[in-house]
């Protein structure tokens, strides 16, 4: 049997915008979410899946293992885009990862993510976890906490963050935070003292039999008792953190060094990030004890490719699972947590789709599903076709070619996710195209541009949006980078595509 | 080959008239096109119609032609519907002229109808945007006017173009429509006003954008023996041009220029053996301000980047070398889609004439430029006046 799988790349992705909780608490008089400043807001284009794929893109990129070598995709999420059609499909032909990979689901639980990447380290060959969120709930209430964001795993045996084992606890704990069938908001019976003990049980318990499970843990065998693992050794950790106390609460029986749960503690700047949540804290962890020595003063502490990170959930539904890592990586969290654009509470409600959702009738345009289907490698992955007569390139990849004009079979060719802005314009209030009128009324005017890939001395120009930007700043000749959202809906059904960011 | 011409032409009023519909629209059109006709003029002598209609809004999206032609009494005859977006009857024109130089009529009626303002802003959308490339353009985003914004910002970025320029194709084009009873938007506008309008996509505001408009337009076409005889100046399409381009401006190498009207201008100079300094007046297709001086470039009135020098130089306006838009244009006089195209030869043949309503100095040779959605079809067309003089 091979070796487990290692950690080794992770990606972060944050949404670019942001909420000061200020914001919040100035709009309902109070805010619940105990310890959280800001929080990342998805905007009208993003969700889970996009959150996803750029997670993934990222991990992908900071690794070493070709796509065509990742074998098991486990996707964590509690916010579908659809209640029931899988989306690890859409993620796998969005990354262009081969579609021979066995994709694992998991779901209904804030669990979801450590679950990913517990069986992502189990699979056979190179792995992909990704757990990506972004809860919702009444606005007046569970809202205020919710943020979003996605963390992506890259595992391998070549990975430099081992785990060291995982354990669980499994109770019936109903009530905590829920989702009835058919709505999209959570709840909670909101029973705080009885929560707070139920959490911190739970968390206690799946550490605690950590020690049973670590290689070269002593277990005396004599009495049948089990040695209890020893919190206060490691580095990091990464704590169920639905709000920023939550993590020294859930753990106040096991003895954590303060430091530790700091570093794996986000939510603060984040949000409460669902499923995401623990791996997102782990991921800054990881990161954080791969700067060690980087200018810090903590000395001993977090001792690099021997730092030891704690990663536990409480799941909602009741139970827990703790997993313990050595080693570190750099996940680019505090880079990702740069730039972000702050918005008003009547925006957060807009971006967010607490208001300003519309149903518009079907009409002209109808591009019809098959269509939609043949178009998805152009759409995602920016295929293209050069002319094996003239060598220029032609978007789509279809008909005569563009420049010769002859009926030609083309090379398949991928095009840099790099480009430039040939021409652009703003599309206004109003303005909008039907299958875009929802987009704009949540998130406002949005620019189009005409951008320009190169590839080997050829270029080939397509039609795109303009994302995460003010569209007046974007001129022609600026530079953008691609990014996967979701265009629009058709009969129900999000469809996703390429959209450009500019780049700095 | 006979040679082929206009001896009759006529629009509706250009506006929003809900009480009419697209039959009783050209049905106007109509008659005024065959009042036109210096002789009595039997409507049965026309052996064969080609109209031009993008359909907006639904309505009879089949058969609209023969829906057209019997409610106007032309009982029985082929009629062909056309559709090239608002090219269509750019290209109904020519095909009625095809069909007179083969012989295959003696008279030919060319025409379009369009009725745009009878449904809701968000119907009206659907429809607008369906002569765009519709997987990637549209889906991007993009309206129609997105699409020349784009154009506009290209050439503003490689020529230095403002903001002042495209507003000043308002300010001449209202200008010239005040005096067309026939215009939708017949009013004048000042050039604080036509900068200062709400953003439609930058960089075009309001007032670089055309309206969405009812009205038909009517063109009879007639072979060289029977013109003469029903017209006492007949006027000669001197020159054919057509051609097509790719239908997303982002499958084009330039964004620019439009490829198709510099394709149709060069067939339609060569075959009327003229240049664009032979031209006296002219009807283009400016949809959106950057439109009409793209078409100054495309059509060779001056050298690509000089369109905005040649505007404020007065060159275009209806005292100036070459008067544009002398009906007020799509901007002012309205762009009722399948009208356009034979609503700008009317304007034409009222020059050649003499009896347009901003009548340009003795004019000889006309040019008539109807574009198709961005640039995936476009038509070009010279006429000559002939004083009634040929025979």
């Amino acid at each position: 049997m091979s070796q487990m799988n290692r950690i080794e790349a992770v990606g972060v992705s944050l949404p670019h915008l942001c909420i000061s909780t200020d914001e919040l608490a100035e709009a309902w008089g109070q805010f619940s979410g105990a310890g959280i400043d800001e929080k990342r807001v998805p905007a009208a284009d993003e969700d889970t899946l996009t959150l996803a794929i750029d997670a993934a893109e990222s991990a992908l990129a900071r690794g070493s293992v070709p796509k065509a070598d990742v074998s098991t995709v486990c996707l964590a999420t509690t916010t579908p885009p659809l209640d029931t059609e899988a989306i690890a499909p859409r993620l796998v032909r969005a990354l262009g990862l081969p579609s021979s990979v066995s994709t694992r689901t998991f779901t209904q639980s804030t669990l979801a993510g450590l679950q990913a990447l517990d069986s992502g380290v189990d699979a056979d060959g190179p792995a992909l976890a990704v757990a990506a969120d972004a809860p919702r709930g009444d606005p007046a209430s569970e809202d205020h906490p919710f943020g979003a964001g996605a963390a992506a795993f890259l595992l391998a045996e070549s990975g430099s963050v081992e785990l060291l084992g995982s354990a669980s606890h499994v109770d019936e704990l109903a009530g905590i935070s829920y989702r009835e069938r058919g709505d999209d908001e959570l709840r909670g019976l909101d029973s705080t003292s009885y929560e707070r003990t139920a959490i911190r049980e739970s968390v206690t318990n799946a550490v605690e039999r950590l020690g049973s499970v670590i290689d070269g843990s002593d277990t005396d065998s004599s009495d049948g008792s089990v040695d209890e693992f020893d919190a206060s050794t490691v580095d990091g950790a990464a704590v169920y953190q639905p709000d920023a106390r939550m993590p020294s609460r859930a753990t106040s029986d096991l003895q954590i060094p303060k430091e530790a749960l700091a570093r794996g503690t986000v939510v603060d700047r984040i949000g409460d990030a669902g499923a995401a949540g623990v791996p997102l804290g782990l991921a800054a962890a990881l990161d954080a004890a791969a700067h060690v020595g980087d200018g810090g003063t903590n000395g001993s502490d977090g001792r690099g490719d021997d730092a030891r990170t704690l990663a536990v959930c409480f799941g909602s539904g009741g139970g827990a699972t703790a997993m313990l890592f050595e080693g570190s990586v750099e996940s680019g969290f505090d880079a990702a947590l740069d730039g972000g654009r702050s918005i008003t509470y009547p925006e957060y409600l807009r971006q967010r789709g607490y208001v300003g959702t519309v149903d518009v009738a079907g009409g002209g345009a109808h591009v019809s599903l098959p269509t939609w289907q043949r178009s998805l490698d152009q759409r995602y992955r920016l295929a293209a076709g050069r002319c094996p007569e003239c060598e220029a390139l032609t978007f789509p990849p279809e008909g005569a070619c563009g420049s010769c004009h002859r009926r030609v079979e083309f090379e398949h060719v991928e095009l840099p996710r790099t480009g430039v802005v040939r021409a652009v314009t703003s599309i206004g209030h109003g303005g909008a195209p039907p299958e875009f009128v929802e987009q704009q009324r949540r998130d406002g005017a949005y620019g189009v541009a005409l951008v320009e890939l190169e590839h080997e001395g050829e270029s080939v120009t397509l039609p795109a949006q303009l994302t995460d930007t003010d569209t007046e700043t974007v001129d022609v000749g600026d530079g953008v980078r691609a990014v996967v959202r979701k265009l629009y809906e058709q009969e129900g059904l999000p469809r996703y595509g390429t959209k450009f960011v500019p780049t700095p | 080959m006979t040679e082929a011409y206009v001896v009759g032409a006529g629009q509706s009023p250009f506006g929003s008239f809900p009480d009419e519909s697209y039959r009783s629209l050209f049905a106007t059109a109509f008659d005024r096109a065959t009042a036109s006709v210096d002789a009595e003029f039997d409507p049965e002598r026309i052996d064969e119609a080609f109209l031009g209609t993008l359909g907006v809004g639904g309505r009879q999206l089949g058969l609209s032609g023969p829906a057209v032609t019997e409610h106007v009494g032309l009982h029985g005859i082929p009629t062909t519907r056309v559709e090239n977006a608002c090219a269509a009857s750019g290209y109904a024109f020519r095909s009625a002229v095809a069909a007179v130089r083969a012989g295959l009529a003696d008279v030919a009626l060319a025409g379009g109808y369009e009725v745009m303002t009878d449904t809701s802003s968000d119907h009206t959308k659907w429809w607008l945007g369906v002569s765009g490339e519709t997987e990637w353009e549209r889906l991007s985003g993009t309206t129609f006017s997105g699409v020349y914004a784009q154009m506009a910002s290209a050439h503003m970025n490689e020529y230095g173009t403002t903001t002042e320029d495209l507003s000043r194709v308002a300010v001449k084009n209202h200008g010239n429509g005040a005096r067309n009873p026939n215009a939708h938007l017949g009013f004048e506008c000042s050039l604080d006003q036509a900068m200062a309008a709400p953003t439609v996509a930058d960089p075009l505001n309001l007032y670089h954008c055309c309206p969405t408009t009812d009205g038909a337009s009517a063109v009879i076409v007639a072979s060289e023996d029977v013109a003469f005889d029903l017209s006492d100046d007949p006027v000669r399409v001197a020159g054919m041009g057509a051609s097509s381009g790719h239908v997303g401006l982002f499958q084009r190498d330039t964004f620019t220029s439009i490829p198709a009207t510099r394709r149709a201008a060069d067939a339609a100079y060569d075959e009327a053996s003229i240049d664009a300094g032979d031209v006296d007046v002219a009807e283009v297709h400016d949809c959106f301000a950057i439109a009409e001086l793209v078409a100054y470039e495309d059509l060779g009135f001056c050298d690509p980047g000089e369109s905005g020098r040649l505007l404020r130089e007065g060159v275009t306006d209806p005292d100036g070398d070459l008067p544009v838009n002398t009906s007020g244009g799509l901007k002012s006089k309205g762009h009722p889609i399948g009208a356009t195209g034979t609503g700008q030869i009317t304007e034409i043949f009222e020059q050649l004439r003499g009896d347009a309503h901003t009548q340009v100095d003795d004019p000889r040779y006309g040019l008539a430029h109807n574009v198709g959605g961005s640039g995936g079809g476009a038509t070009v067309h010279l006429f000559e006046r002939t004083d009634g003089g040929d025979r």
